[in-house]
């Protein structure tokens, strides 16, 4: 039944893709977005029963590929991915219908987003490495052509697409390298060979084999140093492809980390994983300092992927560290944190990338310094970006929070650990979460009060409308998840626990109270975000019951407008107001070390007098300064190097035969 | 007294130390690093003297005192004396801003607690499991010493490092034997006499203090 | 709401006493905060020579905005309205949750310290998201500074936090106060002195005391919290200005507990909360006078010399917490 349910997940956004691609204009678009979203749904119904029953399924077709056959077989730990990219993927086949008739959707445009579905869907559920790798590189493939979407001929959308299939390519190799050397020496290429014989395996070599992994699934995560595709591809995509980025291609990433460090290779040694915290700690402080930073709405909500990504490697890490200690039960805790995080994450950000697309098409940019008032010009988008930025800054109340709570419980309770190395990545993840909190809390605050409060700072956002119904609606099945979650997820978190056990090597046993809450041999600690809720709403409550009471309530309810202050002046003008480029600047400064702005500013004086100036010019760009440190030159070494190498083809076809004559030559003599 | 309130006392005593030493990097204002060195003096003779009582230890008594007087009042007097020949004077431009360096002191307290677990390990024992406050204490002096400029929070580095130092031998071996202790105090005090001499001489020559214009020499 | 109790204590009475301590705890912060805020405007006035207002002169403006027409901004939405309500409602839901008077409200779950920073940090951020509404240079100016601090405080005050709830082994905040007042020996602990130092750091910056803010300039370069709530008047300027002194009755109270926990009640009967509330009043009003005279002592640092502040704080809890570790 579960594998029935899921086939017809994988199947149909094929077939939708198919359909975008052959049916006419008028009707591809509603036709392939209907067959996704069937297929979503089905996916979700095949997942949902695996996670909800525990049992798994496996299937074998030796059609499919020669040689090796395909194999598919979804755990629990597989099949919350599936399940959380098909509601990802509902939302944006609900998106794309609107999205799709604003942009005038090429052919390709439309048959590409459903095929890139479905390699997502089908990820998680590959169970060799042969059926793992062709699905890896279906995903890179089809991402990459949905990144260059209808803007391949923008230079900004090429660049990305450059560096998005260079680093990619770069992480795909690793992978493929890794695993192929695991394969060879387990005897097998399917994953239950794999992690039956991993004691046969000498700890080096598979010391080996995991960071090779961590790099290629590290580069798709989106962990910093690998990130820098990161901020350039997001922001580039159409939005329905960037919600599918963030919300569920780079959850992928994570998954392979799980997939290949615990179930295959049985979890290891304690230093991979504090190897893992520490690329998540970096990027959680990196990418939300870059995202308080950014002035472009897409760039911030791509940094600050990046930033949760941390916060997830950083769970995913504490919990292989507390595992590798002996303690089961708190490693258990710490990866469901992380894994409720991972999905939290996917919801909020995916539907924060469609509205801010929906912000975009109506208002042709994404530079909050050219937006703002857009609360009164966009109502909808604007309510459902709010609940977006609200869970994402963990309000109280939001399934934000609840993820953080039990994140910084896992922290905290992994303190019992005897390991001192655990104990101070614990420490540098305790204060992590807590900049981060900080840093995010600011990145959202600009969002909504540059971008959507105040007046309008350009003619483009004065006559801004509220996004088509298709579109609302995807956001709002996001936005009711996100908030549903918030306020219950003592729900879904049983599910989670299960999922968590399962993925640990050993497995763990459970920690979870009813309800939202911990219970240890040795600590209690619980929360309950409904009563929040309830003790918030009660407040609202008592304040509009005493505005009826009020000496005048119609005045309260309607109060009098007056002029902004200006200092005695009259007729403030939107000039006047902050800009995120002036509201991130005290950050800006205070970062100034990690940030590395480079700014410039030029003051014109007049000819008479040197104290009056005639114009200021202020040019201001917050690039990556990891980038510029460290990977622009290895690109120019590697560009000087093909200089070198473009001496010695000479255009003769000659030669280029005799260069293959030779490779032939080479090859048979080395392996003779 | 109780066990436990003997430990929590020295465990207060070793964090004022590092807390002493973390300080000094917060602050800029010379003199404020004087009374800050005094403190770290007092709270090691305050360690030092919990230690000779738990170990009925008469010498370590002595240590007590001597690290009292020297630490806590003469070499604070002496580099008062200096400072107060130039009065004003504050650090003015690190090398490595305050807010950097009080991250990179956290992460020293964090490397030291980390590394020095094996080797407190070796005596298992509950006061040498403070020795990581001692080790911190250490790495944060040389940090001082490196990011520095004046000559007077140079020699404010010096005394940090050998504070942990103190610290650290105070912790794993219940102190060094007095007559040890008593040299590498006078040796200290040498020093101390010998940086204030050459600071003023410095600064009757050239009118400053700032270490790095040394570099100028080179050429 | 006395009936609704009185109802509720037929149906379950231990149920109704939480309910009870909740609603007192709301009171106290509510009434609270703005007698601090007096106390500590007369200390400075004295320590500076001057008579000073009344203690009560806090609630007197309170009473006095109130009855005062209400007048919004011409390009303000909604969120002018919701945020001062937030930032009372939040303030209200984390009052009744800390263990102030006694260790009794919500002690089975839900009174936790993250939940308590978050809450705090849920009504900066309503506060900074009304000051951008009215869309004018100085309130925008208001959040951004205030988002600035706020963020580079969190770290100090959870990893001060933290170093409390490793050594208590739980972060449920009743169950922290309950274990210390059963470790007498913790309160000289070499953490707690430490984390006390961090705290007190935080709290300076978070409730905008002089060195981070002046809560008594009206120079618009220089505030921060002003000019956020520099657009509103009436009932709403009177909801922000109680939120902001529950904001630090609040902090004052819990730093109050977290480290000094006599008197704390751990029952819901009449003598106990009595004494929990005097014990309360006094505490927190040592705390008060003791950063009002920091207040008078020290001059307000450029904004840019606050991040020095806090790290020094942040330094000050990471070896807080090695320190634990290392006594444990």
């Amino acid at each position: 039944m579960s594998a029935t349910a899921y086939l017809i997940g994988v199947s149909a956004p094929c077939a939708a893709a198919v359909l975008g691609a052959t049916l006419p204009v008028g009707r591809r678009l509603l036709g392939a977005a209907l067959l996704s979203a069937v297929g979503c749904l089905a996916a979700l119904a095949g997942a949902g029963e695996v996670l909800l029953s525990g049992h798994p399924f496996a299937l074998h077709s030796a059609e499919v590929l020669p040689l090796t056959g395909v194999d598919v077989s979804l755990d629990p730990l597989g099949a919350l991915f599936v399940a959380i990219t098909a509601i990802v993927g509902l939302a944006v086949s609900c998106y794309s219908i609107g999205y799709g008739a604003y942009s005038n959707a090429g052919r390709t445009t439309t048959a590409v987003l459903p095929a890139f579905l479905a390699t997502l869907l089908l990820v998680p559920a590959a169970s060799s490495v042969a059926t793992f790798m062709a699905a890896w590189e279906l995903m890179a493939l089809t991402s990459l052509l949905a990144l260059l979407g209808d803007h391949r001929r923008r230079s900004e959308t090429r660049d990305a697409a450059q560096w998005y299939a260079a680093m990619t390519h770069i992480g795909a190799a690793a992978i493929l390298f890794g695993l192929v050397l695991l394969a060879a020496r387990s005897g097998g290429q399917s994953f239950a060979a794999i992690a039956a014989h991993r004691r046969e395996l000498s700890m080096p070599l598979r010391s080996g084999v995991f960071v090779l992994a961590l790099v290629g699934f590290a580069s798709k995560a989106g962990a910093v140093p690998l990130h820098v595709w990161l901020p350039r591809a997001h922001p580039e995509a159409p939005s329905p492809v960037s919600a599918l980025m963030s919300g569920a291609m780079v959850n992928l990433g994570v998954y392979g980390i799980l997939r290949v460090g615990e179930v295959l290779l049985g979890g290891g040694e304690l230093w991979w994983w504090l190897l893992v915290a520490a690329l998540g700690v970096t990027s959680a402080f990196f990418g939300a300092l870059h995202a308080a930073a950014g002035t472009d709405l897409k760039r911030l909500l791509a940094y600050s992927t990046v930033d949760n990504v941390g916060l997830v490697l950083l769970g995913v890490g504490a919990a292989g560290a507390l595992q590798s200690d002996g303690d089961r039960v708190l490693a258990g805790l710490a990866l469901l944190a992380a894994l409720f995080h991972l999905a939290n994450h996917a919801l909020f950000k995916s539907g924060l990338f469609l509205a801010a697309g929906a912000v975009q098409h109506s208002t042709g940019t994404r530079d909050l310094d050219r937006l703002g008032g857009l609360a009164r010009k966009m109502p909808v988008t604007a309510v459902l970006f709010g609940i977006g930025a609200l869970s994402i800054s963990a309000v109280p109340g939001s399934n934000g929070f609840a993820s953080e709570w039990l994140l910084f419980e896992g922290l905290l309770q992994g303190f019992a650990s005897h390991s001192a190395a655990t104990q101070a990545a614990l420490l540098a993840g305790v204060a992590a979460l807590a900049i981060t909190g900080g840093l995010t809390a600011t990145a959202f605050v600009k969002a909504i009060g540059v971008g959507f409060l105040g007046q309008p700072r350009s003619e483009e956002a004065r006559e801004a409308n509220d996004a088509a119904p298709s579109m609302l609606a995807g956001m709002g099945i996001l936005a009711v998840a996100c908030v549903a979650l918030g306020v219950v997820p003592g729900v879904a978190l049983p599910t989670f626990e299960r999922v968590a056990a399962d993925g640990l090597a050993g497995g763990a046993p459970h920690a979870l109270r009813p309800g939202i809450g911990i219970d240890l041999a040795a600590a209690r600690g619980a929360i309950d975000p409904a009563l929040v809720v309830a003790g918030l709403l009660a407040v609202f409550l008592l304040a509009g019951i005493a505005v009826r009471f009020a000496p005048r309530p119609a005045q309260l309810r309607h109060p009098r407008r007056g002029e902004v202050w200006g200092c005695g002046r009259e007729l403030q003008t939107a000039r006047m107001e902050i800009t995120a480029t002036s509201f991130a600047e005290p950050l800006q400064r205070v970062f100034a070390d990690v940030l590395r702005p480079d700014r410039d500013l030029e003051v014109t004086h007049a000819d008479e007098s040197r104290y009056f100036a005639e114009a200021i010019s202020f040019h201001q760009c917050v690039d990556d300064a990891l980038e510029r440190l460290a990977y622009l030159p290895v690109i120019a070494a590697v560009v000087s190097w093909g200089r070198l190498a473009r001496r010695v083809p000479n255009g003769s076809v000659h030669r280029y035969l005799a260069f293959g004559f030779a490779a032939v030559l080479v090859v048979l003599v080395v392996l003779g | 007294m109780r066990p436990g309130a003997e430990l929590d006392l020295v465990g207060l005593a070793g964090g004022v130390v590092l807390a002493g030493a973390v300080l000094t990097l917060w602050r800029k204002d010379l003199r404020a690093l004087i009374s800050l060195l005094s403190l770290q003096g007092v709270a090691l003779a305050t360690l030092a003297a919990v230690l000779a009582v738990h170990g009925d230890d008469v010498s370590l008594g002595v240590v007590a005192g001597v690290v009292l007087v020297t630490k806590g009042i003469v070499i604070p007097g002496l580099l008062t004396r200096v400072v107060r020949s130039d009065p004003g004077s504050r650090e003015t431009s690190p090398l490595v801003n305050v807010p950097a360096s009080l991250v990179a002191a956290a992460v020293l307290v964090v490397v030291a607690y980390v590394v020095s677990g094996r080797f407190s390990a070796l005596f298992p024992d509950a006061f040498t499991r403070l020795a990581p406050l001692g080790l911190a204490t250490i790495l944060v002096g040389f940090f001082v010493l490196v990011t520095r400029r004046k000559a007077v929070s140079q020699i404010v580095g010096l005394l940090l490092v050998d504070n942990g130092i103190a610290l650290v031998a105070f912790l794993l071996t219940a102190g060094f034997p007095l007559l040890v202790e008593l040299g590498a105090s006078l040796d200290l005090l040498l020093v101390v006499v010998v940086l204030q001499v050459l600071t003023t001489t410095i600064r009757a020559r050239f009118g400053h203090v700032d270490l790095d214009q040394l570099r100028e020499l080179h050429d | 709401m006395t009936s609704g109790l009185a109802s509720l204590a037929v149906v379950n009475p231990a149920l109704a006493e939480r309910a009870g301590v909740s609603a007192l705890q709301v009171g106290i912060v509510l009434v609270g905060g703005p007698l601090l805020l007096g106390l500590m405007g007369k200390v400075r006035a004295r320590a500076e020579g001057r008579v000073g207002a009344p203690i009560t002169q806090g609630l007197s403006d309170l009473r006095k905005l109130f009855r005062k027409e209400a007048v919004r901004a011409n390009p303000t939405s909604a969120v002018s309205g919701l945020a001062p309500v937030v930032l009372v409602g939040s303030a209200a839901v984390a009052a009744a949750i800390t263990p102030l008077v006694s260790t009794l409200p919500v002690s089975a779950g839900g009174s936790d310290v993250f939940l308590v920073v978050y809450l705090l940090l849920m009504g900066s951020i309503a506060l900074a998201l009304g000051g951008l509404d009215a869309g004018t240079a100085f309130g925008g100016m208001g959040s951004s500074r205030a988002m600035t601090v706020g963020a580079i405080s969190e770290p100090a005050l959870l990893v001060g936090i933290l170093a409390l709830a490793v050594q208590a082994r739980t972060s449920n905040l009743p169950g922290i106060v309950t274990a210390s007042l059963n470790h007498p020996g913790w309160l000289a602990s070499p953490q707690r002195v430490l984390a006390l130092g961090a705290l007190v750091v935080v709290v300076i910056a978070e409730t905008g005391r002089i060195p981070v803010d002046n809560p008594s300039t009206h120079l618009e370069l220089t505030m921060i919290h002003e000019a956020m709530i520099l657009e509103q008047s009436g009932p709403d300027l009177a909801l922000s200005t109680a939120g902001e002194a529950m904001r630090l009755g609040l902090l004052l109270g819990l730093v109050a507990n977290l480290f000094f926990p006599w008197g704390v009640a751990d029952s819901g009967s009449g003598l106990a909360v009595a004494i929990g509330v005097f014990a309360l009043a006094l505490k927190a009003a040592s705390l008060a006078v003791l950063i009002a005279l920091i207040e008078v002592s020290t001059a307000k640092l450029r904004l840019f010399r606050v991040p020095e502040l806090l790290a020094g704080g942040f330094v000050l809890a990471v070896v807080a917490v090695t320190t634990g570790l290392v006594t444990r």
